[in-house]
């Protein structure tokens, strides 16, 4: 938050101009959308015509009516609006829309200087718009900071809740069905950065308090509808594979990174060669897949090759554990890298000539045929409530049901004696050891556990992509995984799997900074271990490790696991 | 015999690039216990900067042996070193600096987000600069008359003038660390600072400066290192220190990492096992780096404190 150096007597005479200015700027916000922000149509989603707005510019206008009534409510005054002007931070919501708009105009005025070839092909339109943004935002920095939102102590009638979760949930499977949809990256750029602005002025309002207490309230309606939207996500692509292919490959590559972040997440071992795991499965289903290519000539049902896959990948967790998990954390990462590259290696060299003929050396193994699971032929579409899915969408449900037996492992086992053995060690192994937590023991679970589920994933993997190719497996996807679990949040569910998805999606949609990539991502790495350790979504015991000398966090955090306590505990009353 | 001999030399030479760059994994693990993952891209960075001095002085070919030997080998020296030490440096400052109190996990996954920055940066941007070719593929390192391309047969067996380079640098840069180490102020700092940080900060030293002259060290090796590497390979390539770089760590680790001879005997180990191994093992050259790697684990299982013996094992 800025401060400005401007004592709080002056804020409070400032107080009516600033609110003014800010619903003077929201307003000029909405109003821009009438007048067209490009000239070219080509640029963005064609915003060139007057009084018809694009879909983006619709969405433009709910940030800037959301800034609007963030600004304009408080001013109906303190006792007409009784318990609404505690319940949310209307001050800080205002200030967030009014930031956030003037960044989206910023991003749309450079997608359209880009694409079309220059500032020339603006209109008025998007200018109008930054500068209803820039003057909204300097109203909403001279206001009074907010208090506290009270909407996290309330506690609304039970329907009302389930409705709140299944209608964000159906919001968020068409943000992003929408996303997808947006082929060119200025557009999906310019859309995530209103989703981004639009999220956090919620956040800031105080709706995620409410959230989070609805969420725990209703865990089994929340797991249940969430699974259902997801299950439904490929209903909204219209039988289109293009995007299909993407989101399995998304599933494929959180399921992996939440294996990972039991043992990055939990028990804190830095694993640099978990890819080779997630390689190990793929080449097992891959040779006992009866592929014209596959080297096994044994092709059992897939259930039994997944669970093959998985048991190989886990004893090689078990033979590169064993050793390792002995010493030190840096020596681990550094064995497991070094493991990453002899498995790769191997892959490489058991092609006939430097070895048994098993892989096929570099060529890898194509030509993987569709899983067929207990008569269900995953190359066939299918035809559900009339409308026509594609072949990923059955990789998809299927890597779905795979990533719920992998959240289900890792919520249970972070709740149970293991788990917190785990974190225990993850804290202070000395101490731990010390309490009698059998260390070793534990750590080799945790490492072996995650080499089962990445083989586990790896199997599925190895059918979805048709071919495995020891190339598939090379250190930077390791590098990408363990960059997934510590964007997103260390140990966290929700966290892993947006880090996921941002790391996937994004290249996918980004193609004009593909060279780019990678540099950003080691700039990403750094940034994050510097000024965000804990992630997008923070695990909060995590983050009071990562900020050990900030008093005012274990305030934060003691007092939120007191308010916690005191709502499943009410004190009876009475007394 | 004579075959064995010449396995033993090569394996001789390619040891003696591991251990320069292992000593600078080496003295940063010792004194802040960080594994420097970036330091193979330090390497790298070494031999493109020793290249981009051969390109400012206007490219010399046709040198004879005194200059060229007297002049120009030691100003692409200098120059590596200069562009090693200044990157390593700001890495230090703005990457891991911020980190020092942070969970172990911070500073590594930092590292080896440097790492793929460096190696980017240099990929992308190294052949922006006019003159200077695209690093996305490897080119041919500058011919340095007097080294490249001769040799001498003793004995049946050939020596490569650039194996004897990187042999000799092994043992002049070996010679300058234990004086650096023993005679010099800053040096013994070092020591005391790997030996107890805190008692070192009270008895006067500067920590700060301590762990810049570790960094600064270990890169100059490294940029040494660099342009043995582009004299005995004749090209560079930009992602040549990702290997060269684990490599060097498995040495150092072999030889006990907080241990600066260590580091050295190991990366002379480490080369010859793997010269050894590729000409006598089973497979062939194919296999060098999974027995390399095998190496490592089995040190980690059998002798965790390295052959010489390390300073710091068990820090969780």
């Amino acid at each position: 938050m800025i401060k400005l150096p401007i004592s709080d007597e002056q804020l409070q005479r400032l107080q009516l101009p600033a609110r003014i200015a800010g619903i003077v700027g929201s307003a000029l916000m909405a109003g821009s959308i009438a007048v067209p922000w490009s000239y070219d149509p080509d640029a963005l989603d064609d915003m060139s015509f007057a009084m018809a707005p694009s879909p983006l510019q619709l969405h433009f206008l709910v940030l800037a009516l959301l800034g609007l009534l963030a600004f304009a409510v408080p001013l109906l005054g303190r006792k007409r609006l009784g318990k609404l002007a505690r319940l949310a931070a209307w001050n800080a919501a205002a200030r967030t829309a009014a930031g956030g708009g003037a960044v989206v105009a910023l991003v749309a005025i450079a997608a359209i200087g880009i694409e079309a070839g220059g500032l020339v092909n603006t209109e008025p339109g998007v200018w109008v718009a930054l500068a209803g943004g820039i003057l909204a935002l300097a109203g909403g920095l001279l206001l009074p900071p907010s208090p506290e939102p009270g909407l996290g102590r309330m506690k609304p009638p039970r329907w009302v809740q389930i409705v709140v979760i299944v209608v964000g949930l159906a919001a968020v499977v068409f943000a992003a069905a929408y996303a997808l949809s947006l082929s060119e990256g200025g557009e999906f750029f310019l859309f995530a950065a209103l989703a981004v602005a639009l999220v956090l002025v919620l956040k800031e309002w105080g709706a995620f308090g409410w959230l989070s207490i609805a969420a725990a309230d209703n865990k089994r309606v929340l797991v249940a509808a969430a699974f259902v939207a997801a299950f439904s996500f490929p209903f909204t692509q219209g039988g289109s594979d293009a995007n299909m292919s993407i989101a399995a490959q998304v599933l494929v590559f959180a399921a992996t990174a939440m294996g990972l972040n039991i043992v990055i997440g939990l028990v804190g071992l830095l694993d640099l060669g978990y890819i080779a795991f997630l390689g190990a499965g793929a080449f097992t289903a891959a040779m006992l897949s009866g592929s014209a290519f596959a080297t096994i000539n044994w092709e059992p049902p897939f259930w039994l090759t997944a669970l093959i896959a998985a048991v190989v990948a886990a004893i090689l967790g078990l033979l590169i554990g064993t050793p390792t998990l002995r010493v030190s954390g840096d020596y681990l990462a550094i064995v497991t890298l070094a493991f990453g590259e002899i498995f790769r290696l191997t892959m490489i060299n058991l092609d006939g000539t430097d070895g048994p003929n098993l892989t096929h050396g570099p060529n890898g193994i194509p030509g993987i045929p569709n899983l067929n699971f207990f008569g269900f032929y995953f190359g066939d579409p299918q035809h559900l409530f009339g409308i026509e899915t594609g072949r990923f969408a059955n990789y998809f449900w299927l890597m779905l049901l795979v990533m719920a037996f992998i959240i289900l492992v890792f919520t249970n086992l972070n709740r149970s004696r293991i788990g917190r053995g785990w974190v225990a060690i993850r804290e202070d192994e000395l101490a731990a050891e010390a309490m009698g937590v059998n260390t070793f023991a534990l750590k080799l679970l945790a490492f072996a556990g995650g080499a089962f589920l990445a083989g586990l994933a790896g199997a599925v993997r190895a059918h979805q992509y048709t071919s495995v190719v020891p190339e598939q497996f090379v250190f930077l996807e390791s590098a990408f995984l363990v960059a997934a679990v510590v964007l997103g949040g260390m140990g966290t569910v929700m966290g892993v799997i947006i880090g996921a998805t941002i790391l996937k999606v994004l290249p996918e949609k980004l193609r004009f900074f593909e060279d780019y990539r990678l540099l950003l991502f080691g700039l990403l790495m750094v940034f994050m271990m510097r000024f965000r350790p804990e992630g997008i979504i923070a695990d909060e015991r995590r983050q009071l490790e990562f900020h050990a000398d900030d008093e005012e966090l274990a305030e934060e955090v003691e007092l939120e696991l007191i308010a916690w306590h005191d709502h499943y505990n009410p004190e009876p009353k009475g007394h | 015999m004579d075959f064995f001999l010449q396995q033993l030399i090569n394996g001789l030479s390619l040891g003696a690039l591991y251990a320069l760059i292992a000593v600078g994994y080496t003295v940063v693990y010792g004194i802040v216990q960080l594994i420097n993952f970036a330091h193979g891209e330090i390497f790298m960075i070494g031999a493109f900067g020793a290249y981009a001095v051969w390109i400012v002085i206007g490219k010399p070919t046709g040198w004879d042996v005194g200059p060229s030997l007297l002049v120009l080998l030691p100003l692409m020296i200098i120059g590596g070193i200069a562009a090693s030490v200044t990157v390593a440096l700001l890495t230090e400052r703005l990457a891991y600096r911020p980190l020092r109190n942070a969970p172990r996990l911070a500073p590594l996954i930092s590292a080896i987000g440097v790492s793929v920055f460096l190696q980017e940066a240099v990929r992308l941007f190294y052949g922006t600069i006019p003159g200077f070719p695209d690093a996305k593929a490897g080119f041919p390192f500058p011919t340095v008359t007097g080294i490249s391309g001769r040799m001498v047969e003793v004995g049946g067996v050939i020596l490569q003038f650039s194996t004897l380079f990187t042999i000799g640098a092994l043992i002049v840069c070996t010679v300058g660390l234990w004086y650096f180490v023993n005679r010099t102020k800053v040096g013994r700092a070092m020591i005391a600072t790997s030996q107890d940080p805190d008692t070192a900060r009270l008895m006067g030293i500067n920590v700060d400066r301590v762990i810049m002259a570790a960094f600064a060290v270990g890169a100059a090796l490294a940029a040494i290192a660099g342009v043995a590497h582009g004299l005995r390979y004749q090209t560079i390539i930009g992602d040549m220190g990702f290997m060269a770089g684990l490599k060097a760590f498995t040495a150092a680790v072999l030889g006990g990492i907080g241990n600066i001879y260590g580091a050295l005997v190991g990366g002379v180990v480490l080369g010859v096992v793997e010269s050894l191994s590729a000409a006598y093992l089973g497979g062939g050259s194919a296999w060098k780096d999974v027995w390399a790697f095998g190496l490592l684990i089995l040190v980690l299982v059998f002798r965790p404190q390295g052959l010489l013996g390390a300073k710091v094992v068990d820090r969780a």
